[in-house]
């Protein structure tokens, strides 16, 4: 026979494991019912803590921890201790992470201030002017008339605003929101920022897709306050920080001596094999132009992105070499910065040279 | 009833008792514990960050899980660990009649769990509610529904796969107890399967509220 010393073990006693299992019972019977009753964010808080008392009540008893010794229980009770940090951590950093960009004297002066005066009180000369405006750099996501139904749209979730409408609009209907978004874009949505477009042509751009609806919202001073404007001023004082994100800083920081321009470094830190060119050039493309160009520059909607039915395509242009804007790089820049106008092709101003040039070759190579 | 007294087991030759012996396996179950904390722990986080960052999805979604099936396997669950609880105690004691009685009480309880999940995951399949690209159901409005069933579809499955090889392990030490392997001056296999047991429903007791009960 073996050693008798394992009759000091703790035996739990029935009489205890049929309370705690009726105890058990009990707490999921209370979790069930107050899961029926609305209390908000406390609904998950109790949940949770119902749940712990029945883990604890596991533990404690069936597993015999509250016997057990203090090395196991320690050992036991460290892996939540690290479950926590995790899980701490890991929301920390999703949840309060700032803006994700650097202030500095990196970006070109793309944006500019504005020179109207009292560019946020609509007039007929703005709403003509974003007109204008918008059938460059709008109509493929958000169409003509604004409806949110341009030919791209059917390749985007969430779909472009329709303007038509009142509601639903993210950042609401004041023409300060509407400019904000028109800034800084609506990530993780496909709405792109349009900071690059000048500040006039912006505040115009607002007040025509406001115009789209009869209803009219007015800024509050704290809305302008949040902005950054004076409504009493002539002229908006709104600052125009130079931002670019932490990334793009680093590496600048880190190759500022070897001079090398940005965007050749940019995905460093994002792919490990970094080619020159045509990679970033692959990159830019399927981000910005594989939804109406389709695969490979071959023109058409890539099918597999629609969720739509039925499916749609657009019939955009093969960008072959036969394409005028593959002429060469001058016209290709000028094509990918303005837009063209007419032809649903919105610009994309915030490319950098570099981007452009790899994007240049990598669609010639493509073509070869 | 019968007294094992005539259980012998023989300690490995590199321990110094059977104490010893028992001591070290019962502290490598629980080291191996930890990696399953840490190992569902991940999905924990991953839940956590994505119901921070979608609270309507989850709470539009989860509106297509059965509560009361839910509710049901909770009731399943906890009932298993007691009655895996009173078979290691009657093993203890050497109760070897009862603690065979408790075992297949612990299968069949574990068989209804899965029985249960069968029929949730066949319903889930039919309506389309799956994971990522299999994702069809078009009831569900939010469009990053398919990920709440992503992790439905993982958490529940890791631990279905828990509760299988459970079942297998029991089934183990269940022919082991028949054979008269387990006594009161012997019984570590028993109780590590218990702790194992244990642990599986305090992950259910998670999952439960998690997943069916999102406010």
């Amino acid at each position: 026979m073996g050693s008798t010393s394992q009759k000091h073990h703790h035996i739990l006693p029935t009489k205890t494991a049929l309370t705690i299992g009726a105890l058990l019972l009990v707490l999921t019977a209370i979790t069930v019912w107050i899961a029926h009753i609305d209390l908000g964010p406390f609904n998950f808080v109790i949940a949770t803590a119902v749940a712990t008392l029945k883990a604890s009540l596991v533990a404690l008893y069936f597993m015999n921890l509250k016997y057990e010794s203090s090395e196991n229980r320690m050992i036991f009770i460290t892996s939540f201790l690290f479950l926590a940090i995790f899980i701490v951590l890991t929301a920390t950093d999703l949840f309060f992470r700032q803006e994700v960009s650097v202030h500095g004297t990196f970006i070109a002066e793309g944006s500019s201030q504005s020179k109207l005066k009292k560019p946020w009180v609509s007039t007929p000369e703005l709403v003509a002017h974003g007109k204008e405006i918008y059938a460059i750099q709008c109509v493929a996501c958000h169409g003509l008339e604004g409806k949110g139904n341009g030919p791209a749209a059917a390749a985007l979730n969430p779909a472009p605003r329709n303007f038509e409408a009142v509601d639903g609009w993210k950042n609401g209907r004041k023409p300060t929101m509407v400019f904000k978004t028109l800034k800084e874009g609506l990530p993780p949505s496909s709405m792109a920022s349009y900071a690059t477009l000048p500040a006039d042509d912006r505040w115009a751009l607002t007040h025509y897709v406001l115009s789209l609806h009869p209803q009219v919202e007015v800024d509050s001073p704290a809305d302008f306050a949040r902005v950054g404007i004076d409504p009493n001023q002539e002229s908006v004082q709104e600052k125009e920080d130079p931002k670019i994100s932490i990334e793009l800083a680093m590496s600048q920081l880190a190759h500022a001596e070897s001079g090398m321009e940005r965007g050749a470094h940019l995905y460093h830190s994002r792919f490990e094999q970094v080619q020159e060119g045509p990679f970033i050039g692959k990159y830019l493309y399927q981000k910005h132009c594989l939804e109406c160009h389709g695969d490979h520059g071959k023109g058409g909607i890539k099918v597999s992105v629609l969720g739509v039915y039925p499916v749609a395509f657009v019939a955009t242009h093969p960008l072959n070499q036969q394409s005028p804007s593959m002429n060469s790089q001058e016209v290709f820049n000028q094509a990918v910065i303005r837009g063209i106008p007419g032809n649903l092709m919105p610009g994309y101003g915030n490319l950098s040279s570099s981007e452009l040039k790899g994007l240049y070759q990598y669609l010639k190579a493509e073509n070869e | 009833m019968l007294q094992e007294e005539t259980v012998i087991h023989h300690h490995a030759h590199h321990f110094t008792s059977a104490n010893h012996e028992f001591e070290a396996a019962k502290q490598g179950m629980w080291i191996f514990l930890v990696t399953e904390v840490l190992m569902f722990g991940g999905l924990f986080v991953a839940y956590g960050l994505f119901r921070g960052l979608y609270p309507e999805m989850f709470h539009e979604a989860h509106q297509h899980l059965a509560v009361h099936m839910g509710a049901l396997n909770t009731v399943v669950l906890i009932t298993s660990s007691l009655t895996m609880a009173l078979s290691v105690s009657s093993a203890q004691k050497g109760h070897k009649v009862s603690s065979v009685r408790y075992l297949v009480l612990t299968l069949i309880l574990a068989c209804c769990f899965l029985g249960v999940k069968y029929f949730e995951y066949s319903h889930k399949f039919h309506d389309g509610l799956l994971p990522g690209g299999f994702f069809t159901n078009t009831e569900i409005k939010s469009p990053k529904a398919s990920l709440f069933f992503s992790l439905y579809f993982m958490m529940t499955g890791l631990h279905g796969i828990h509760v299988l090889i459970g079942m297998g392990v029991i089934s183990w030490i269940l022919r082991r107890t028949l054979r008269g392997e387990f006594g009161p001056s012997y019984y570590t296999p028993i109780e590590l399967v218990g702790l194992y047991w244990h642990f599986v429903d305090l992950v259910w007791i998670y999952l439960f509220p998690l997943l069916y009960l999102v406010g």
